[in-house]
């Protein structure tokens, strides 16, 4: 800023900035190539000035503002190259949908197949593959009595109290006829483990009655166990349903009114491996609105969202629910 | 080039001759443009929800949600932050109203403006509570209960049920997805009205322009100003990218985070919680969505739902379409309009204590003694407060500017947060209590000594009548070129990087982080643009 001095205070005259700009005008109204035309100024008034200035010297130099707006046109493609791949949403995923189940080897998580005469008999822990989609958990039980020898499972009718209809379930496999899978997804309302799961015969007792979440065990399913004269149950903590795993995860207690569904296992004695072959019960999944499920299990392949498991599909042991 | 192609489109649509306000040089500040946030955060919620429209399936509601978030390629990125776009729209339009209530925009010749937006700010809800049904997960039809509940107990309203809802509880979302989508159309409808009305009226001027009815420039006072195109387009940009910027990035982040505690999920999850035949919604405790929190609150104070209908809802809306004719003063200052400066702050302040309130306690009864005690200090506050403050006019008989609303807000909110820690810590002497109680009562003490000497001695700072801006040095602008010039680079960084980020999967909101943080530059480049070019 350009100062006057005067006795006491200073008195601004010029902005610095002003000034610059003012050379600048002046200097391109007297350049032959952007020559100020006095007689357009009287006729058309400040609206020419205006214009000329604009034009001309502009508030901001035009180099600068062109290198700028440049930058800014590159952010703006940056973005646009940005949204591209994001347009990938507009191409919907093909969903594969299978009409039938598939046959799927068990394997450990290393890729092994898992050995049928080496699954501990009334193992605590819960031990579970996806089958046969992915996200539909199952339990994999090698049944045995209360010392723990393996107990031979036939083939049992179970019966669906909803709607009173049968159907069979086929038995255990492996080398003592003592291996079992169940769906580990509640009939009730769809709790999954560990709320649900396999209590051995140690753990079917009152002490189980007292237990902290998630191995407690109510009185209406010890006395149904005790009724049925199972040694071990397969219990959902969540509002207490209980199942009968040696009679194809019947039902004891409720609130269920559906069975567990069973997955169909296949043993090869010469290799000892096991293979998940089917499903029989209802469907997993409750179908329509008044949840009465269909008695045919394949409805459950109809679901759009879900993936086959393959023909592998792995074991594993998650956790051990029970403290002591 | 990039002038002549712009005088191609200028000549083209007649940019010249709309029929747009001309905006004067100070008002290229935020708060003047509340309403352009609220309306880029309206488009972005459409777009986004018309993407989403290709693969919702009303027959399933929560099984194609979980298909979005799963199988489509980005599709939690557009689930998500069409749901934050939802919540931005919420708050900003509040934050919106609020700033022209304090303003007194609502005032002569603005009415039907403020009272279109009131309906607007009512339909948005109710598109929010629908689209949040429209997931289907417990909370949804929890909250659909919920509702349900309230309008089947006033006699002769149950009719509305099937008509609003269709046949929801068997799992048939379309009549809900029909209806989001009506109240959308409708809110569009409303903002056309809405924006060519503002346009027509004008921004308000500042209130050291116009601080009487009607506060409106003159068509020739507003000739003057800067043409609507490019400088008023150049700075909607810079807006817009900003907003869908932040709307991007703070879901996407958010998906990252596992394990809210339960206060923090109605507001921070951008995750659908389980099915409502799930395992896990039995250990879910059912809350609504944030913004109809106070409305749950409130249910609790009473069990006749009339009267809770009459607090929560009809009294504050009829109230505030009433108000332009309420308030008849020709003033706009806040201090000449005490008792309505005084229950937009008490609703404000309300509206946020009932939130945290309902978020803290969701669905637990309140006896009417705690009600008081929670809901008169704010009252007392600012009846004192507002009687204390005298407005003080200059020599001209200018009001002076003494206290900003805002400030208010800030001190009636500190104070009430400290009275309440209070009484929790004196109930509840835990050291939870203790260390919420003393960062409040720092925060009360701060305020109380920000705003003491003003209110009690009603000092006043001398300010310039001019509103012409202040000039800006010119290493200002050599920075702010610099600036430009980094947020390329970084935006062109994270443009690469952006294709190799997977499409679906866990990582695949990362798409929606980056893609933000890149609108973010493109908002800031523009605006640092608007700086260098156009502030003088």
């Amino acid at each position: 800023m350009i100062r006057f001095k005067s006795d006491k205070e200073d008195k601004p005259i010029l902005d610095y900035s002003n000034l610059t700009f003012i050379r600048k005008l002046t200097r391109k109204m007297r350049d032959p190539k952007t020559k100020f035309d006095t007689k357009e100024f009287i006729n058309r008034g400040e609206d020419y000035l205006f214009n000329y200035t604009n034009k001309n010297v502009g508030s901001v130099d035009e180099k600068r503002r062109k290198f700028l707006k440049s930058l800014i046109f590159g952010i703006a493609a940056a973005a646009v190259v940005g949204v591209i791949p994001g347009l990938k949403v507009l191409v919907p995923p093909t969903v594969t949908v299978t009409s039938g189940f598939p046959k799927s080897l068990l394997v450990d998580s290393s890729g092994n197949p898992i050995k049928a005469s080496q699954i501990p008999v009334n193992s605590p822990f819960i031990v579970i593959f996806e089958y046969p989609m992915t996200g539909e958990p199952n339990f994999l039980i090698n049944l045995g009595d209360s010392s723990g020898k393996p107990v031979e499972i036939p083939s049992t009718i179970v019966e669906v109290p909803q709607t009173g209809k049968t159907y069979t379930f086929p038995g255990g496999v492996g080398p003592n006829k003592s291996i079992v899978a169940y769906s580990a997804i509640c009939q009730h309302l769809g709790c999954t483990p560990p709320y649900i799961h396999f209590y051995p015969p140690q753990y079917v007792g009152p002490s189980q009655l007292t237990a902290s979440e998630p191995d407690q065990l109510t009185a209406a399913a010890l006395l149904a166990a005790k009724q049925a004269k199972v040694p071990a149950l397969i219990h959902c903590d969540c509002h207490g349903s209980t199942y009968d795993p040696y009679h194809g995860g019947s039902v004891l207690t409720g609130p269920t009114v559906r069975p567990l569904p069973a997955v169909v296992l296949e043993w090869d004695s010469s290799t000892d491996y096991l293979y998940a072959i089917g499903a029989v019960g209802v469907a997993a999944y409750p179908n329509g609105s008044n949840g009465v499920p269909t008695n045919n299990p394949n409805e459950d392949l109809s679901s759009s969202f879900g993936s086959p498991v393959g023909d592998k599909t792995t074991v594993q042991e998650t956790e051990n629910p029970f403290s002591s | 080039m990039s002038s002549k192609l712009s005088d191609w489109f200028k000549e083209r649509l007649g940019l010249d001759d709309l029929p747009f306000f001309k905006t004067p040089d100070y008002m290229y500040k935020v708060d003047y443009w509340l309403g352009a946030l609220v309306a880029s955060a309206f488009i972005y919620t459409v777009i986004t929800g018309l993407i989403l429209l290709l693969y919702y399936n009303a027959q399933a509601g929560y099984n194609s949600t979980e298909f979005v978030i799963n199988s489509v390629p980005y599709g939690s990125v557009v689930l998500y932050s069409h749901l934050y776009g939802a919540y931005a729209m919420i708050i900003l339009a509040y934050v919106h109203m609020f700033r022209n209530y304090f303003a007194g925009a609502y005032k002569k010749p603005r009415e039907l403006l403020w009272i279109i937006g009131v309906i607007m700010l009512v339909l948005t809800l109710g598109t929010a509570f629908l689209g949040y049904s429209l997931i289907g997960d417990a909370l949804a039809t929890s909250a659909v209960d919920v509702g349900e509940g309230i309008i089947s107990s006033i006699p002769g309203l149950s009719i509305f049920i099937p008509l609003l809802f269709g046949n929801y509880d068997a799992g048939d979302y379309g009549r809900v997805l029909a209806w989001h989508i009506i109240f959308t159309a409708l809110i569009g409808l409303l903002f056309v009205f809405h924006f060519f009305m503002a346009e027509h009226y004008g921004m308000m001027p500042s209130r050291k322009v116009k601080d009487k009815v009607p506060a409106v420039y003159t068509k020739e006072e507003w000739q003057k100003f800067n043409p609507w195109w490019p400088r008023n387009f150049v700075y909607m940009m810079s807006l817009v990218f900003l907003s869908w910027g932040f709307i991007l990035i703070i879901p996407n982040a958010l998906a990252y985070l596992n394990g809210l505690p339960q206060q923090l999920n109605p507001f921070l999850n951008p995750k659908p919680a389980p099915p409502p035949n799930s395992p896990a919604a039995a250990h879910i405790t059912t809350y609504p969505p944030w913004f109809f929190l106070f409305l749950y609150k409130i249910a609790d104070f009473t069990s006749d739902v009339l009267i809770f209908l009459f607090i929560g809802v009809i009294i504050p809306l009829i109230y505030l379409i009433l108000v332009p004719f309420l308030d008849r003063t020709e003033y706009l200052h806040p201090l000449k309009r005490k008792v309505f400066v005084g229950i937009g702050i008490l609703m404000a302040t309300y509206l946020i204590q009932t939130t945290i309130w309902g978020d803290l306690t969701p669905g637990v009864e309140i006896p009417v003694g705690q009600q008081v005690l929670v809901y008169l200090p704010p009252a007392i506050i600012v009846a004192l407060g507002l009687t204390a403050i005298k407005p003080r006019t200059d020599n001209k008989g200018n009001i002076k500017g003494t206290i900003s609303p805002i400030t208010v807000l800030a001190f009636v909110l500190a104070s009430s947060l400290f009275v309440i820690a209070g009484i929790e810590l004196l109930a509840n002497p835990t050291i939870l209590t203790v260390g919420i109680f003393i960062p409040l009562a720092g925060i009360f003490v701060l305020t109380t000594k920000k705003i003491a000497p003003i209110a009690l001695k009603a000092e006043q700072k001398s300010e310039n009548m001019a509103i012409s801006e202040e000039r800006v040095p010119e290493w200002k602008k050599k920075l702010a070129e610099g600036l430009v010039a980094v947020l390329f680079i970084y935006a062109v960084v994270l443009a690469a990087q952006i294709w190799t980020i997977p499409a679906t999967g866990y990582f695949s909101n990362l798409f929606g982080v980056d893609l933000g943080l890149i609108f973010l530059m493109l908002g800031e480049g523009i605006s640092l643009y608007h700086y260098v070019v156009y502030r003088k």
